[in-house]
């Protein structure tokens, strides 16, 4: 996340984490902060450098030019996601490994390549990858596929046949809706393509018996997204520590939409 | 620390880990293009309100409240930065006066930069110097955090109304020791009203040796080396006994008085007389049955005697006082509650009467749970009329609501040790030279033997000051059970 703003650039924040359940306990690894200072004249250097260290090899997009500033927030903790995901299905064997997201590749964020990658290393090792989606813009008769009234008691998995991605995008994963707890509450779950149907179910249904589910959504899954949600406390102690370590000048751009509209302006904030 | 707030005479200072500030620390808020600092007290330290503690808080339990286990890869050492952020703290001070051109008011109606004011802790040494908290008669009363001496004048006791209050064994009657020895030490006379006998052996050092207070600590038990003879006792005070401590009906007082009248014509005040009187007397026989039932308590409390030799030591020992000063302990221990409100009737009595005719100067009373003896009339006598003959009194009490609330309010200095009963507090909390805040937030973490100074002998800057030890022959212990197997 961008946590602050120089004279030449801003400055942002990423953190990643991985969680698994142990014994029953769950158990995590956080990675991070990790603060970039992102300029327009180090933008393309910095991404380019993490793209080179974090997978060694430039991939299909990187003829692209860097994305610009207000990007790049997004850019570089997809990045960190990408190599946490990366080197989950490199060294866990005979696990269900649950990622944030879809397994649609194609995306400047996700290179098609470095996506199979991942998923065949994770299946030479016996893992099947199950991606949770909170949102979708998936819709079947002009409705949200999560929004499908249920036709059946949950848990139940809803299969969607027939999708076509739009080239350069790539599905490496059958689409699933997931109701997996009593409510109203449904995610698209993709779950690698090249596993066999049988071993499809036999994994949801093994992910439902051993990990605890609120609202139909994982709980290894919510506590990651919890480790790595950046705290208003912990902005504050890396802009702290931003301008002590590094003697960065953060400044309070006005609110234009505060300045010109008033209480009637909603504040870039919450635009 | 950076100034943030300020609302009437209520500053709110940030703080970080690396400053270290506790309740009754004193603060300098210097702003240098003004040329004025507040100097506040800190009564109260608190988390700051930081956003997003809660998240933070919230995350490290999200496993039905077991904390989640893990490893933090955190290269850039951001950690101890949020560490940092998280443990600030919000000092709550009490503005307690301005200081400009080196000269102290208790103004706080200017407000001083928050972005270029410094602020700083106020060393206990130097504030005494600006607040001039010195004097010619010093008096140590104990060690401050910063382990400097605190240091009050006894002249600021002269003339005052005084409390000693706090919860049990926090160190009410150690620092009356300490008054009351430091007041002999400027020749003072000083009664203290003992109810357990804790003073005395206040001339014995904590060996039992004699210490050089010895001839100069008087202690008088009623009814054995402290008797009165009738003759000594004007009317009025042994109508005020009658009436107030043995609860004499008006009609039977007036036919005493007609006795004692006749007695004293007849030079024949003596207890065997005024029995004998009593007895033969012309009047109704329930006045002559509720006269005797009155002068049998007399008699039976041992405390008036027909031998005058028996009964000239108070006097002797007040005049013997007067001159180099001295301590009279009133001795109340074995003494019932009947008697002891007949002798203490009769001592104040009796100090009036030399007060007035100024063969005292001035007494300093110390009166110990004086609820158990002194009558509700006597309360505000204490504090307006007796004040005015020369009687100025301090009150050791661990009841702070038996003392009536004029009392505090009245009150010159307070010696408050600690309270942790919120309504003990709030009793305390309405005496005049203080503000609830204070008292409420720093008496209830004040430990054993440190006690806040509140009023005139610090100048209105309250302190805590750890009072200072004795070496005084320890009286009025608890009897214990247990105590061979400790």
């Amino acid at each position: 996340m961008k946590i602050g703003e120089t004279t030449t650039g801003i400055l942002i924040a990423v953190r990643g984490a991985n969680v698994w359940k142990q014994n029953r306990n769950y158990r995590y690894v956080r990675l991070g902060p990790f603060v970039f200072h992102i300029t327009e004249e180090n933008k393309k250097e910095v991404y380019s450098a993490l793209q080179r260290a974090y997978f060694n090899s430039p991939h299909e997009h990187n003829h692209q030019s860097s994305p610009n500033l207000l990007q790049m927030p997004t850019r570089i903790a997809s990045l960190l996601e990408r190599w946490l995901q990366t080197m989950l299905s490199k060294t866990v064997s005979n696990g269900l490994i649950l990622f944030d997201g879809s397994l649609t590749s194609g995306t400047p964020d996700t290179p098609t390549q470095l996506m199979r990658e991942t998923l065949e290393a994770a299946r030479k090792r016996h893992n099947i990858v199950l991606a949770f989606s909170k949102m979708t813009n998936l819709r079947f008769n002009g409705h949200l596929i999560t929004d499908i009234p249920p036709g059946y008691k949950p848990p139940y998995l809803l299969e969607t046949a027939g999708l076509k991605s739009k080239p350069p995008v790539v599905l490496l994963g059958d689409v699933y809706v997931a109701r997996l707890t009593k409510g109203n509450y449904a995610f698209r779950l993709d779950i690698d393509k090249e596993v066999p149907l049988g071993q499809k179910i036999d994994a949801a249904e093994k992910l439902l018996g051993n990990d605890l589910f609120s609202q139909s959504y994982p709980e290894t899954l919510r506590l990651a997204h919890i480790l790595c949600t950046f705290t208003a406390n912990e902005v504050i102690a890396m802009q702290h520590f931003t301008t002590r370590k590094h003697r960065l000048r953060i400044i309070n751009r006005p609110d234009m939409h505060r300045l010109l509209f008033g209480p009637f302006g909603r504040g870039e904030g919450n635009s | 620390m950076k100034l943030y707030k300020k609302e009437g005479n209520i500053l709110q200072i940030l703080s970080f880990p690396n400053e270290t500030v506790e309740k009754g620390d004193y603060l300098l808020i210097e702003d240098a293009d003004a040329g004025k600092a507040l100097i506040a007290q800190v009564i109260d330290v608190q988390f700051a309100s930081i956003p997003g503690i809660l998240e933070e808080l919230l995350r490290s339990l999200p496993d039905g409240g077991e904390l989640v286990q893990g490893e933090d890869f955190d290269p850039l050492e951001i950690a101890p930065h949020i560490t940092y952020i998280q443990d600030a703290s919000l000092i709550v001070c009490k503005i307690r006066a301005t200081v400009e051109n080196e000269s102290l008011s208790p103004s706080s109606s200017w407000l001083p930069s928050r972005s270029q004011s410094t602020i700083k802790k106020v060393p206990i040494p130097t504030l005494l110097k600006l607040a001039k908290i010195d004097g010619k008669l010093p008096i140590v009363l104990g060690g401050t955090k910063d382990a400097s001496l605190l240091t009050i004048d006894a002249s600021s006791l002269d003339g005052r109304l005084n409390i000693i209050t706090g919860k049990k064994e926090t160190g009410k009657s150690h620092l009356s020791k300490l008054l009351i020895l430091d007041m002999i030490r400027y020749k003072t006379t000083v009664v203290v009203f003992d109810l357990n006998g804790e003073y005395l052996s206040l001339g014995m050092t904590a060996d039992g040796k004699r210490n050089a207070y010895h001839d100069k600590i008087h202690v008088l038990s009623p009814s054995q080396n402290f008797k009165v003879a009738l003759k000594q006792v004007h009317l009025h005070i042994l109508l005020e006994i009658l009436i107030h401590a043995l609860h004499l009906p008006g009609t039977s007082a007036r036919e005493f008085r007609r006795i004692w009248q006749s007695l004293k014509e007849r030079d024949n005040l003596t207890l065997r007389e005024l029995g004998e009187a009593i007895r033969v007397w012309h009047c109704n026989q329930h006045v002559r049955d509720a006269l005797f039932s009155r002068y049998y308590a007399l008699v039976n409390s041992g405390f008036f005697t027909d031998n005058i030799a028996e009964a000239t030591l108070l006097e002797e020992c007040l005049l013997k006082a007067k001159e180099q000063g001295g301590a009279i302990i009133i001795n109340l221990r074995n003494t019932s509650p009947i008697d002891r409100q007949i002798v203490v009737e009769y001592l104040l009595g009796k100090l009036v009467e030399l007060l007035t005719s100024w063969r005292l100067k001035a007494v300093f009373l110390f009166a110990e749970e004086a609820h158990l003896y002194l009558r509700e009339t006597y309360w505000d006598d204490i504090v307006t009329r007796m004040r005015h003959f020369g009687i100025f009194t301090t009150f050791i009490t661990n009841q702070p609501d038996t003392i009536r609330e004029n009392i505090y309010r009245q009150a010159d200095n307070i010696f408050l040790f600690n309270f942790t009963n919120e309504h003990d507090l709030e009793v305390v909390s309405r005496a005049a030279r203080v503000d609830a805040e204070t008292v409420k937030s720093i008496a209830r973490d004040l430990p054993p033997h440190h006690c806040l100074v509140l009023g005139k002998v610090v100048k209105d800057f309250p302190m805590v000051a750890k009072v200072k030890a004795l070496d005084v022959k320890t009286m009025g212990e608890t009897r214990l059970f247990f105590k061979d197997t400790n």
